[in-house]
Formats: C-alpha cells, structure tokens, sequence
C-alpha cells in the first residue's frame, strides 16, 4: 500500500473535526435498538401500538391543543392500487408501512420513498396491518400467510417461511410483535373451518420457537368445552387477527382471539368453545398459557376478542393494581388483573340486546333468542361488532379509556340445512351509527360521547400529552378532541376515510402525525418558522 | 400440431382471463351447465360408491368430512382423490375402488361443488324462501301494528303497505320493515336574517349541513352550522326506537302479517 500524505491527514483529522461537529455524523447501522422496545415512543415509533401496552398515547406535545388549530401539512404519500389500513413504523428518521403484497420506506421526514418491496400473492387481501422489527430487519405478513423478514436498509428478503396453508383458507393481516428474539406473528381466516394458532419465529433463521393452538388438544384442559366424539373442535376457527400487548416485568404476552366456525351456527359445537373468543396471557419464551378469560363463551355472533389488550397501571378501588382493558366487539368492556387474570369489570359500552346479565367470572350471559335462526334474529351488535379492529386509546392525563363504538342493529338467519361449515348464515345490517366514546376504567361508563355519524367507522385513535385525541368522523374530517370532554378542537375535511390507525413522532425538533386517507399517507405538523 | 395446441392453449388462458376479469364484478364465478352436470352425476356416483362412510352430502360419518379435508383443498381436477379412490387407505379401512377416470373426475367436481358452498356460506341467498320468516302469528302482528308497536300511526295496510309482500324477497321484507332506509331526513335551515330554507337532507356532519331545496330534485345549497338553526325531521326516528324494544316474538308475528297483505 503506498503511503499518500493526503490520506494521512484526513484521517489524523477526521476524529477532531467531529469532536468539533464540523462534519456530518452518520449513523452506521439505521437498525433498531432493542431497548427502543420498551420506551414510551417519541422519536421512534417502533411497534404497531408505538409501544408494548397498545395505549397508542405518545408523550409528544409539541403539537398540542392550543396550536393544534394551525397544523399544515408536511408531506403526503400516495400509493396505488389499494387502500391503506397499517399503522407505520417509525425507526431511526425510516417510516415503514404496508398494504397487502407492499411494504414501503418512506423519508420520515420529508416522505420521499427510498424503497419498495412487491410480492404477489394467493389469499384473501382484505388488509395489512404493518411490519414489526428486530436490528436490522423488518417481519411482513402475506395474504398466502407468509412471513418474509426482509433487510430494513433495502427491502431485500433474508428469508421467507410458510406460517399456514392459504389452500385451506389461511390468510394474515397482522403486524407481528418482536419480543427480545421472538417475532410472535399470528395468522387470519374467515370462511373456512380452521383452526388459530399463535407461533413464535426466531428472527434470524425464520424457525418455529413455539407453538400455541387456539383449540386445545382433545383431553387437555379447555378440551371439556367442545363436544366429545365429533371434529368440531379441530375445526373451530378462533383466529390470531391482531397484533397482542406485552409486560415486560410480568413477562407476560397478551392475545385475544378470533371467534369459533362455524361462525353463526352453533348447534354442532355446543360448549364454551376455548380458547376462542378468548385473552389469553401466555409466557412469551415458552408459548404456555399463565391465565385466560373469554369475553364471549360459544359465540354465534362473529364477535372475535382481538381488540387491543390494553395495558396500564393504576388504583382500583383504592388499590394500586396492573391492569388489562378490552373493549370487546362483542360490546362490552372488560378490565381484568393483568398479573392473575382476575375480573374487576364487565359493563356494555354500547347499547346491546344480546346479553341478559353477567356471570359470577364476568362474562356475558348471552340470551337465547339473540342466536341466530331461520327466520331471524334481531341482534345489536351486528356481526361487525359494537368495535371492531382499529385502535382503542388510554390516555394516563385523563386516565379515560377510549373506543370507536357502533350502535349497530342487524337481523342474523342461520341458513344450515345439513351439517353446518363455513360461515353457516350471516347476518343483513339494518343500521349503523358511530360514537367515539371515553370509558372510566374503574366502572366501564361512558364519560362523554361525540357523535361521528350514521355509518360503520374504522378509523382509529391516537391521544397525546398535548392533550389531544386524532381520529376521524364519518363524513371524511380528521378531527381532533379534547380527550378530558370530546370538544372538536380541529377538523379538516380530506375527501376521504381514515381506514387505519394514527400515530405520530418527533424528528429534528419537528412532531409529525401520520394520519393515512384511503390510499394517500398524510403527514401534519406545525408551520415551520 | 405444436403451433394448433399453443393456440388452443393461448385461447383458453384468454378465456380464462376474461371470465377471471368478468367474475371480479359479477362475484364468484358460477359453474357453467357442462359442470354442473358433472357435479350432479359426481354426487349420484359419490353417494353410491363413498356415501356410506362419507356421508351423502360428504360431511363425513364413519369416514372423515370431505368438505373440510386439506387433500380436497390441494386437489386439481382429481389428481389427489383419484390416486386415494384407485389406491384405497387400507391402513384406515378404506378399500381401493375400481372407478373410472371419467367417474373420479365428475366425483372431484361434486367435492369441489361442496366445498365452495361452504365457502359461500357467508350470504344469505336471494332466494331464501317466504316460508321459513313465517313463523309468526298474523293476528298477533296486526294486533301489534295497531297498538304497541306504533306502525299504524304512519303506516296503512291499504295505503303505502298494500302488496309491500310482492316488492321485495324474504329477508329484504323483514330489513324494510325494521328499517326502510330509504326515507330522506327532512331539514329546515334558518339564516341570521330569518330567511328559511327546506328541503332534504343531502350531507351533514358537525361543520356543516347541505340540503336539497324542496325535495330530491331540487338545487344543493350548503350552510356552516355554526351560524345557522337547523330543524331536522327523520322519518325513521320511530323505527330507530323501535329496534331495541321490538321482541323476536313480535318481530315474526308482524313479518307474518305483512307478508299476508300481499
């Protein structure tokens, strides 16, 4: 090697130009630090609920309800083709989202593309829900319920693994949940008897670390809860659609699961059905279940428990406790123990018919004429639920629970003539109307209402230490709320519905709010001066 | 030869690509006649020759359910039921059956045929009979139309409800007498000046309400409700109320009568 003197000086110079902030420092690796996993999101937003306990609530207020009138727009991202349901990532200044088949890298800041990974596939693409991801790679979801582990830095694949079979109906939408070294990915189904299951992959070899079933094996505990000497039970659906929640000093992961197949006709699985319809608490290295309890025992409904398990502390009834909050499709709300699985509430946040009381374990006591028959049963919710899959929020300033509800009335027939598969009958929606609704945590009751409109609202919640609540209403406005009284202090009509969840970050002293419009990701910020 | 089969093979991937690109917009596709006549001789020759341990309709009885069996979800054309039809499962007790080609082929249809039913288990069809919503006691229903439920007070048997029976199929009758959704809010927008406008309700939301002057067909004019009284009259409030109270009972007694007004 020849010596050049040049060379010798730049180098001799380099560490003291940088002491001196005279160069530009670049980051070596843009991949995650782990420990970003288990901080309150600010600058990263790492997970798809920002942070483990699925509050979607972010300590960012530079936005906040005194200014919130004067946010513009900072950039926007348009796709093609369909429409955009993911909550994005947001690690280290790369915001990361997906549709079905695409996962882009987008600039966080100015939303320039950097790349674009495509893979065309069988199954059903009803939605995609986002990436999770470990160091430097990122886990993506298939409509042929694959997961690809694809390199953050360009989009290429490092492996691709076969999570079911999309031939018997398996399908995925969810974003998965990395814990440590565990890519925990669940899978979807619909009008096939299949039944769920929850893996964890190891992330740099794409093996099967575990395996937890929804249904139990024939002789195992939850097995007393399907009929003896029939297939039901290797048949009964229960599918792993969301992404769970997860306490680290527990070390405890949190799921909820899909409803039971057939979906509205019971008859040949008479029981409770576990585990579906079901959050269950399951140790994240082993896959064992800790505890479980089920919002909807032998549900005809099509009222999956996959809403977010909300995690939080706080008193109960005079006593610090941990605790997990669901807002159930099937519309009632639910605080349990997060440690023991012990009930503390159970209380509809929706006008329901379906129910006649609660059991002494805090689960509903549905009524039998609310089951689906020939000819009809006229049930509120209908099938797509008092809530359904977008984004709840706990905001810890109010200390209110808060949840996109529907007054939803339908007439459910079970059409069975033979032996029941598949769906077995659906149900004809009457009317809709949506509320945003703020729930206390310690009774369940609703402490304000604001009326979004007649119609079935998907958009999601995001709330923030600038006291503010981002979501949508039925007519095509963003709105922003005073989280402590549902006061509209920011609306902006953009011609379009938010089909996905908000989430916002803050890179180079600026917040942005990431509020995607049917196919187009918008991001807001405050005026630059 | 070669250049004859890659036409004929170019025709039937452009034949298969327009009904692909046909059914997209038509929802699943259906079986054309030459195929559903091979499902029907495919469930004669099943419920003779597999019936026994498959179960007629081959949900399974001694035999395992076929609807749901991943072999039949791999299975093309036969390829998979045909080497278990020819071979057997003499580990599980099932004997090889000396089937034709023609009957594999037609008996793989009708397994198919089944398992997109239960596939499309998910929608009530249009031709779901009358007769299974009748479960109900008219006289009850007209008892219940003239009194608690209220119905009488808007609604005539002779009047708008005169043959409503023939106007729609089964469960589109019982969602129209839940709740007809076709009914037009009502509004009367007031102005600062006192000057007044009606019509029908064309959008509203919280920011603002745009209205139809006078009824569908007239000129759209929009308001910011900030600055504007607005009156609404819905037609279907009543409905709306009804929904929670109305018992199943009385659901099917009143659907009964009014099919009977046909």
């Amino acid at each position: 090697m020849k010596f050049s003197l040049a060379k010798f000086l730049r180098l001799m110079a380099m560490p003291l130009l940088l002491a001196l902030g005279l160069l530009p420092v670049r980051v070596a690796g843009q991949g995650l630090d782990p420990a970003a996993l288990l901080k309150p999101p600010t600058d990263n937003w790492p997970s798809y609920n920002g942070d483990y306990t699925g509050r979607r609530h972010s300590a960012l207020d530079q936005i906040n309800a005194s200014n919130v009138n004067s946010l513009t727009l900072a950039w926007a991202f348009r796709i093609r083709g369909s429409v955009i349901k993911s909550t994005p990532l947001v690690v280290n200044g790369v915001l990361y989202f997906t549709t079905p088949d695409n996962v882009w890298a987008v600039d966080a800041h100015y939303g320039h593309q950097i790349w674009h990974y495509h893979r065309a596939s069988e199954g059903d693409h009803i939605g995609q829900r986002g990436v999770a991801m470990y160091k430097d790679y990122l886990f993506f979801e298939t409509p042929d319920a694959h997961l690809i582990c694809l390199n953050a830095k360009d989009g290429t694949v490092r492996w691709d693994v076969q999570l079911a079979d999309s031939k018997l109906g398996y399908f995925s939408t969810m974003a998965p949940l990395v814990i440590r070294d565990h890519v925990i990915s669940g899978v979807s189904g619909d009008v096939t008897d299949i039944p769920g299951f929850l893996v964890s992959i190891d992330p740099e070899t794409g093996a099967v670390q575990w395996r937890w079933n929804t249904q139990p094996k024939p002789g195992e505990p939850g097995s007393e809860t399907w009929p003896k000497d029939s297939d039901a039970i290797r048949h009964g659906g229960g599918m792993t659609w969301m992404t769970g929640t997860y306490d680290p000093a527990l070390n405890l992961l949190y799921w909820g699961t899909g409803n039971p197949n057939p979906v509205l006709a019971g008859e040949g699985r008479s029981g409770d059905n576990l585990f579906t319809c079901t959050i269950v608490a399951l140790n994240p290295d082993t896959g064992k279940l800790v505890w479980y309890f089920q919002p909807s025992p032998h549900d005809v409904h099509d009222w999956d428990a996959v809403q977010t398990p909300v995690l939080f502390d706080a008193d109960f009834k005079g006593k610090p406790r941990k605790l997990l909050a669901q807002a159930s499709r099937n519309g009632f709300f639910f605080v349990l123990d997060r440690e023991t699985g012990e009930h503390l509430v159970t209380e509809p946040f929706i006008e329901q018919t379906w129910a006649s009381g609660v059991d002494q374990r805090g689960r509903p006591i549905a009524k039998p004429e609310a089951t689906p028959s020939p000819d009809g049963a006229l049930v509120s919710p209908g099938s797509d639920g008092a809530t359904n899959w977008m984004a709840p929020s706990f905001d810890p300033q109010t200390g209110l629970f808060f949840v996109n509800a529907r007054r939803l009335f339908s007439v459910y027939y079970n059409t069975v003539t033979t032996k029941a598969e598949g769906w077995g009958g659906r149900d004809r929606i009457l009317w809709a109307n949506s509320t945003i609704r703020a729930l206390d945590y310690r009774t369940g009751k609703v402490v304000w209402n604001h009326e979004i409109g007649d119609g079935e609202s998907i958009a999601g919640m995001l709330t923030t230490a600038g006291r503010l609540l981002f979501t949508a209403d039925n007519s095509g406005n963003l709105i922003a709320l005073n989280p402590a009284n549902g006061e509209t202090l920011w609306h902006l009509n953009m011609g379009g519905e938010l089909l996905a969840s908000p989430m916002t970050y803050q890179l180079g002293g600026r917040q942005y709010v990431i509020l995607p419009i049917d196919n187009v990701l918008y991001a807001f910020a405050l005026p630059q001066k | 030869m070669r250049i004859l089969s890659a036409f004929l093979v170019f025709c039937a991937i452009f034949l298969l690509v327009s009904l692909g690109l046909h059914s997209q917009a038509q929802g699943p596709p259906q079986p054309t006649p030459e195929q559903r006549a091979a499902i029907d001789r495919g469930r004669t020759q099943f419920q003779q020759a597999c019936g026994f341990c498959h179960g007629p309709d081959a949900t399974g009885a001694r035999g395992p359910d076929l609807v749901r069996s991943a072999l039949v979800a791999h299975d093309v054309n036969g390829d998979l039921i045909g080497e278990v039809i020819r071979n057997g499962r003499p580990d599980k007790g099932m004997p090889a059956l000396p089937l034709t080609a023609a009957q594999i082929s037609d008996i793989s249809a009708f397994l198919h045929a089944r398992s997109k039913e239960a596939v499309e288990s998910s929608g009530v069809p249009s031709d779901y009979p009358f007769e299974k919503l009748l479960t109900g006691h008219a006289d009850k229903g007209k008892a219940y139309f003239e009194g608690a439920g209220g119905c009488s007070r808007c609604h005539s048997p002779t009047g708008d409800l005169a043959g409503i029976a023939h106007k729609y199929n089964a469960i589109e009758l019982q969602a129209h007498m839940l709740y007809p959704d076709d009914k037009p809010v009502l509004a009367t927008v007031t102005l600062p000046t006192g000057e007044q406008f009606s019509g029908i309700v064309s959008h509203i939301d919280d920011f603002t309400v745009g209205i139809r002057i006078g009824d569908k067909n007239g000129w759209y004019r929009s308001f910011p409700r900030s600055e504007v009284k607005l009156e609404l009259k819905d037609p279907l409030a009543a409905h709306r109320e009804l929904l929670p109270k109305i018992s199943q009972t009385q659901m099917h007694d009143l659907f009964t009568y009014l099919y009977s007004l046909k």
